[in-house]
């Protein structure tokens, strides 16, 4: 959206590098949601670059033949904006009152900041303004005359890459012990306790992307919000809330990590030849011109780390997938571990069944894989096929 | 216009009360034409015709109180309106005869606080019988402004925003009273809960001066128990409520009274439609920039 505070000479450059490398398109402003995916895949160099560019990545896709598969559905918004809205019904009763029971709010403590608008204008810039605003004016009230409680839909706003994207949790709440917690509003149910630990992790994610916005909002002090974040969703079969706090202290080191990366992107840059580009070659009427194949062919030059839990968060998976057909790491993180050092079925196979002989590094995994063959064949009394897997 | 919970069911009204309200409305059509509001006064004939009717039904139960034998010539002698009257009252248990103003009106003046359309649905359906679609209340807010703007305070109340303390801007989503003190009409940052706790109070009080409350209401009363400590465990009788609510209320009451105190001096000297509707600095730019700008720049 706008350019970094302080650009120095060889940022300059770089930044011209990342021009180049988006080509026309405008830059694709980041959102908690791609922040999040961001820190679920860190050893992909090819997410990692194009985010750092701001690559409309959806588009790239879908012009070399892979649409994204995903995109919220209508039904999931539409019920977890219900349970918001429930649960902040009347200044927030309900979520006041679990607030309560879990980080001890005193019962004075009941400030409710509507940040949804400012005086009924809705931008971003204006939000942002007034979040900060009221956020470091509560952070450094006295204990006995806090002001704020709960700030219902506050923006805050993380640089990634030289361009600010703007985040907007569901809620921050001010303990009275002068600490922020970031509250996640989710509709999935939390059942006896248990949740769905992929949808658990996706919000645990998304609230540390929060906590680290938050933390940057408030001069980078740590101390002042919490690495245990607060879950609120509907328990067990009803739509009565629960709450249950995340600690998102890992998810905080992956992120800072990745955004570092972003930061320093001039390394992984380098690695690249200067031509390279993922330009669309948009016609006036914004249509993509440029042959697919050779889209395809920039996109193959920088390596992608494949792993089928992309296939929820990134809009290149199909593409990703496609290549990754045949290779040990497609079939998930924990196969490629367990076959550490065989990089495609093929050879797996190859070994198992005692056609190809192992090099000396690699004389282990194939004993492995020649009894796991043998135990395979007494069991099921047949033979290992070439093509199955 | 008597906003007590004494009659929850609309049918009850009589054809004193009927003769009234066609007068008003009568009124309120006038008006509407003149201030060249076509939707507001259609709705407004809409209601007319549907009040004349009910005015019709009640006299011909009064006049054969065996309404079961009633005479059929007299209702078939008017075409496409051959319903028997009593065949009326099952077939719509959940419409009310009342214009949506007025319905507002009322669910508001039991509250007495600023509430959220879907609170004064609820609080409707439970003390008087009635429902409506709570998207039909965010038009009616703008009817209101168009009304006031046209011709300023030619009715004796009107429903219009709460204004949030800061920027004097209509708070998102609460709907008053036009004809109350400025000090309960803006929000602060205390004031969601505190208007949530005499929301309550007023709920229980209202309940407790029905003999047999309506289960919608006891629902209502327990919903809003269930968020305030001490009452939280169900069953909760009203008065438990009634305390419990006025036990918090006396922690955020001084607070809230003087941020609502000072924001209410500020909005004073706001000129009549500002006052009631909110102001119009940050609100403008933010129609201008969304590019809806002519009705309102037309109003004014």
């Amino acid at each position: 959206m706008t350019a970094s505070p302080r650009p120095s000479p060889a940022q300059a450059q770089t930044q011209a590098r990342l021009d180049r490398l988006r080509g026309r398109a405008l830059p694709v402003n980041h959102n908690a949601r791609t922040i999040a995916a961001l820190a679920a895949n860190p050893g992909c160099s090819r997410r990692a670059l194009m985010d750092a560019v701001g690559v409309d990545k959806q588009q790239v896709a879908t012009h070399v033949g892979f649409p994204a598969p995903f995109g919220q559905s209508q039904f999931a918004i539409a019920r977890g904006n219900a349970f918001e809205a429930q649960v902040k019904e009347g200044g927030a009763a309900q979520l006041l009152t679990l607030l309560r029971e879990h980080l001890g709010l005193d019962v004075g403590q009941a400030h409710y900041h509507d940040l949804n608008d400012v005086g009924g204008n809705e931008t971003a810039l204006v939000r942002h303004g007034r979040t900060r605003q009221l956020l470091t004016g509560a952070a450094l009230s006295a204990p006995g005359e806090a002001t704020g409680t709960m700030f219902d839909h506050p923006m805050l706003r993380l640089a990634v890459g030289g361009r600010h994207a703007y985040l907007e949790p569901d809620l921050i709440a001010l303990q009275h012990r002068g600490r922020f917690h970031v509250v996640e509003i989710k509709s999935f149910a939390i059942i006896d306790g248990q949740a769905d630990p992929a949808k658990v992790a996706a919000a645990a994610i998304q609230s540390a992307v929060y906590v680290h916005a938050l933390r940057d909002l408030l001069g980078g002090d740590p101390g002042r919000v919490h690495y245990e974040t607060v879950l609120v969703a509907p328990r067990d079969f009803s739509s009565q809330p629960t709450v249950a706090t995340v600690d998102v202290r890992r998810q905080l080191t992956v992120l800072r990590r990745q955004l570092d990366r972003i930061a320093s992107v001039e390394g992984l840059l380098d690695l690249y030849p200067a031509e390279l580009t993922f330009d669309l070659d948009p016609d006036p009427g914004g249509r993509p011109q440029r042959p697919p194949g050779e889209l395809a062919d920039a996109i193959g030059q920088v390596t992608a780390n494949y792993t089928p839990d992309c296939l929820a968060t990134c809009d290149l998976c199909f593409l990703c997938r496609d290549e990754a057909a045949g290779t040990t790491g497609a079939l998930g993180r924990s196969v490629r571990t367990d076959l550490g050092g065989v990089e495609h079925a093929e050879q797996v196979l190859g070994l198992a069944r005692g056609t190809l002989p192992p090099s000396q590094e690699r004389a282990e995994i194939a004993a492995q894989l020649t009894r796991a063959a043998r135990l395979r064949t007494e069991l099921l009394g047949t033979q290992l096929f070439g093509t199955e897997i | 216009m008597i906003a007590g919970p004494g009659y929850h069911r609309p049918v009850a009204e009589t054809i004193e009360a009927l003769e009234r309200r066609i007068d008003g409305l009568r009124v309120a059509v006038r008006e509407a034409v003149l201030a060249g509001d076509r939707a507001l006064a259609s709705a407004h004939r809409a209601s007319l015709k549907r009040a004349e009717q009910a005015w019709e039904d009640a006299l011909m139960t009064a006049t054969a109180p065996d309404a079961q034998t009633a005479p059929h010539a007299q209702a078939a002698s008017e075409p496409g309106q051959a319903t028997h009257p009593r065949a009326r009252e099952p077939a719509e248990p959940t419409g009310s005869l009342l214009p949506l103003r007025e319905q507002v009106y009322e669910a508001l003046s039991l509250l007495q606080v600023p509430a959220a359309p879907k609170l004064i649905a609820t609080v409707h359906e439970a003390f008087f019988g009635a429902t409506f679609p709570t998207s039909r209340v965010t038009s009616l807010k703008r009817d209101e402004e168009r009304s006031f703007r046209a011709a300023p305070f030619s009715r004796p109340y009107y429903i219009c925003a709460a204004l949030s303390a800061d920027y004097l801007a209509p708070s998102r989503g609460l709907l008053a009273i036009s004809t109350w003190p400025l000090e309960r009409r803006v929000i602060g940052s205390l004031s969601p809960r505190v208007d949530f706790l005499t929301a309550a109070i007023r709920v229980a009080e209202a309940i407790e001066r029905i003999p047999e409350p309506p289960p919608a209401a006891r629902r209502l009363l327990q919903r809003f128990a269930a968020s305030i400590p001490g009452a939280s465990s169900p069953p909760s009788p009203p008065a438990t409520v009634k305390e419990a609510a006025a036990a918090e209320l006396t922690v955020h009451k001084d607070a809230d009274d003087r941020a609502r105190g000072a924001a209410a001096a500020r909005a004073r000297p706001l000129a009549g439609a500002e006052q009631l509707f909110g102001t119009m600095s940050f609100r403008e730019l933010a129609i201008r920039t969304s590019g809806q700008t002519a009705g309102r720049a037309a109003a004014e």
